[in-house]
């Protein structure tokens, strides 16, 4: 995780204005320029390898949303469609990239969201990776008893050799989670937190700016 | 007075039996309890009540009255206890949920509501404790499972709570783990602190205890001193007792000894008073009972030629040498991250080696499909969760074969009688208990008549009724000439059953023989971070004091 200037509140503004910002530019010319412009940013926080990592990932879900919206529209379309998916996913990635899971629920719990819900939430991205190695653990499995898991096709083929296992342990998980944070106080009343987010003036400059551009843009279009 | 059971039964909801039945019990300050049982006995539930998880996360049917500090836990939620009694439960992953160390250790102490300055104080004394310095920065999920189990440790200790329980803490520990993890657990017992450890390898831990508790079918059936508790009658209760104990029940000697010294005092004693027997000396002396011989000169089963594997520019496998032949029973020991899972992931494709050569009945595997391979080697995963899919056990067992086109209905209804798998036949994988689940995984794995059976952590989290029908299934797959390979870090089980020990320490076979062989070579045991078994030590002692007296 990369340190960063700004607070997570802040920065979940500027993520919120980026995505509205993107779901009203219909040209793919100033979609091409913001994916431009958060590259740059990607750049400068020495996050390329990771994004190209993500890219693999996001590169599949535009690809398809690129061809369904080509057979259901046209070029034009199917080309905006991806080039949005990318730019709003690219923004996120900076946002998740910058942003630890506590410090984000910290923040949430700061805007008066309710305690369970910010945790449960910050919980939940820190298990993403657990589980994709427990998927990684079953997929070896089957594949050592001649089920033919390769990648690609054979993935859809045998779903529920990799999804029953996956979906059963992930319940298991959840129960065990919770078992664990119950015994260490969590939901408890009058909890304090060691590191107290603040607000800082550089914070309250980009919030206005990025609702001024906001504005701006509603303004000319 | 820590903790008190009161009358207390419960059954968990839909249950038909009662997992705790009738249970009084008293656990003072400074006190070390040791609670073991049968898988299913009600260790993990007795953990449960302790910590008010029953009956405010579990329903189900509760009579009588725990009470921990002094406080009720009925009347007292679990966010009021947890200061009074810490749990660290038995799966590690789902109990580290924080960012970092750091956080994982705070979480507790933000919860009790404490100051900044008060939080720092209580995490630089739990990370030293816990030796936890060096890992702070790092994600709990990034740890190896000794760290993470050190890591859940100290989130529980950073809250000083007056009872402390650990839920079968060394199941995943190797040697060097388990004696880190002994000499905290010494620390917090000369703190006064209360600790009740749920363990089935009692050998770890029985020296550092006070008291042990035997439950069986929910119900305490002994409680006293390791020394008296011993010496009862145990052999219905599915206990893997300590391998001297078991060793003088098997030479007929009543004494139980927990060390080789009391063990050496013992037979000295005897041998004063006249008592010992020629036949018990022999039975002492004797390393193990014979095993079945494999065919060392017939043609390898899996061949490897200076065998290398990186992983994210780090050598995990560096140039191995070793061959396996039909028949023989190979264990494969090391400390964790030694690279031992990673060697057995080549033996069915699922690694490819960067260097050298491996070959797999005769032919070079680096061709050869995964699937293609595991008709001729067979897994049998620690965990079974990871396999169970299919509606019926049946077309669970059946799903290799139909896969591998290698369906022989003779041999499948063969192994379903095997494994008692017949009663289990149509009913759902998922319904069965976790000892079910591993006979059903071993069918699975076996279904396809595999040359080469890889077995990996068999004996991890499992009572000693599983260990003995381990060991038969282990003979007759030998008797069938096939070649069987144990992952483990349970040294007693693979000295007693393993023809032969291979030893990796940091990605190099540092050590390649008969048990006896391997454990006399003290350099390499070192190098690996093993331990020789407690009969292995006491026949050497005991050959000492013959050369003394000689």
């Amino acid at each position: 995780m990369r340190p960063f200037v700004f607070d997570p509140r802040s920065k979940l503004v500027m993520v919120f204005v980026a995505t509205i910002l993107l779901m009203m530019f219909h040209q793919w010319t100033s979609l091409t320029a913001s994916l431009g412009i958060l590259m740059v940013v990607v750049l400068l926080l020495h996050l390329g390898l990771l994004w190209l990592n993500f890219l693999r990932r996001l590169g599949f879900a535009c690809l398809t949303f690129f061809i369904i919206a080509w057979l259901a529209f046209d070029l034009p379309t199917a080309v905006v469609s991806a080039l949005r998916l990318l730019a709003i996913g690219t923004a996120f990635f900076l946002f998740f990239q910058t942003t630890p899971p506590e410090a984000l629920s910290n923040a949430l719990l700061k805007m008066g969201v309710p305690y369970p819900f910010a945790f449960v939430l910050s919980a939940s991205m820190q298990f993403v990776p657990v589980l994709v190695r427990r998927l990684k653990h079953i997929r070896d499995a089957q594949r050592a008893r001649g089920i033919p898991i390769e990648g690609g096709l054979s993935l859809l083929v045998h779903l529920p050799a990799l999804a029953g296992p996956l979906l059963i342990q992930a319940f298991k998980f959840a129960d065990e989670l919770a078992e664990a944070m119950e015994a260490r106080g969590f939901g408890i009343p009058g909890r304090r937190f060691r590191h107290e987010p603040r607000f800082a003036p550089l914070d309250w400059i980009v919030v206005i700016f990025s609702l001024l551009v906001l504005i701006a843009v509603f303004w000319i279009s | 007075m820590i903790l008190r059971f009161e009358g207390v039964s419960y059954r968990y909801p839909e249950a038909d039996d009662w997992a705790l039945n009738g249970l009084d019990l008293t656990v003072h300050g400074g006190e070390s309890v040791l609670v073991a049982g049968a898988s299913g006995s009600g260790k993990s539930t007795l953990c449960r009540a302790c910590i008010g998880l029953i009956p405010h996360f579990h329903h189900g049917e509760w009579v009588g009255r725990v009470f921990v500090d002094g406080l009720d836990t009925r009347d007292h939620p679990v966010y009021q206890l947890f200061r009074h009694a810490g749990l660290v439960f038995q799966n590690t992953d789902a109990q580290l949920f924080n960012q970092t160390v750091e956080s994982e250790l705070t979480y507790g102490l933000e919860s009790l509501g404490m100051t900044a300055a008060e939080i720092e104080e209580r995490l630089a004394w739990a990370s030293e404790l816990a030796g936890l310095d060096e890992l702070m920065g790092r994600s709990p999920h990034t740890l190896s499972g000794g760290e993470k189990q050190r890591v859940a440790l100290g989130a529980i200790l950073a809250l000083k709570p007056r009872l402390l329980l650990l839920d079968e803490p060394f199941t995943h520990l190797d040697p060097e783990g388990t004696e880190e993890l002994r000499r905290i657990l010494r620390m917090m017992k000369a703190e006064e602190m209360a600790l009740v450890i749920v363990e089935h390898r009692l050998h770890e831990i029985i020296r550092d205890v006070d008291r042990i508790i035997i439950l069986h079918q929910g119900k305490i059936v002994a409680d006293g001193s390791p020394h008296q508790v011993l010496a009862g009658d145990l052999s219905r209760y599915g206990l893997n007792l300590p391998p001297l104990v078991r060793l003088f029940r098997e030479s007929s000697l009543d004494e139980t000894p927990l060390s080789i010294d009391e063990a050496l005092d013992a037979i000295n004693e005897l041998k004063n008073q006249d008592r010992l027997t020629p036949s018990s000396i022999h039975f002492l002396e004797q390393a193990k009972p014979p095993l079945h011989a494999s065919l060392r000169t017939s043609s390898p089963i899996v061949q490897a030629e200076a065998i290398g594997f990186n992983y994210q520019d780090r050598s995990v496998l560096r140039n191995l040498h070793f061959k396996l032949v039909k028949g023989e029973c190979v264990a494969l020991v090391g400390r964790n991250g030694a690279g031992k899972t990673t060697l057995i992931k080549h033996l069915n494709g699922l690694l490819r080696p960067h260097q050298g050569l491996l070959k797999i009945l005769g032919q070079d595997a680096r061709g050869r499909p995964v699937s293609q391979l595991s008709r001729h080697v067979g897994f049998v995963w620690q965990n079974p969760n990871d396999q169970l899919f299919q509606p019926t056990v049946r077309e669970e067992v059946l799903t290799g074969p139909k896969a591998l086109r290698s369906y022989d209905p003779s041999w499948c209804e063969e192994l379903f009688n095997r494994f008692g798998l017949v009663p289990l036949l149509s009913r759902s994988p998922f319904t069965l208990s976790e000892g079910q689940k591993k006979r059903v995984s071993f069918a699975a794995a076996l279904a396809v008549k595999p040359e080469l059976i890889v077995l990996d952590e068999p004996t991890a989290g499992q009572d000693e009724l599983f260990r003995r029908e381990l060991a038969k299934f282990i003979c007759e797959l030998q008797r069938e000439e096939r070649t069987v390979v144990l992952v483990t870090h349970d040294l007693e089980f693979a000295a007693e059953h393993a023809n032969r020990w291979l030893v990796l320490a940091d990605g190099r076979m540092i050590a390649d023989g008969p048990p006896e062989a391997v454990m006399a070579d003290s350099k390499a045991m070192t190098r690996a971070g093993l331990r020789p078994t407690q009969r292995y030590q006491l026949i050497q002692a005991l050959k000492s004091m013959k050369e003394d007296k000689a």
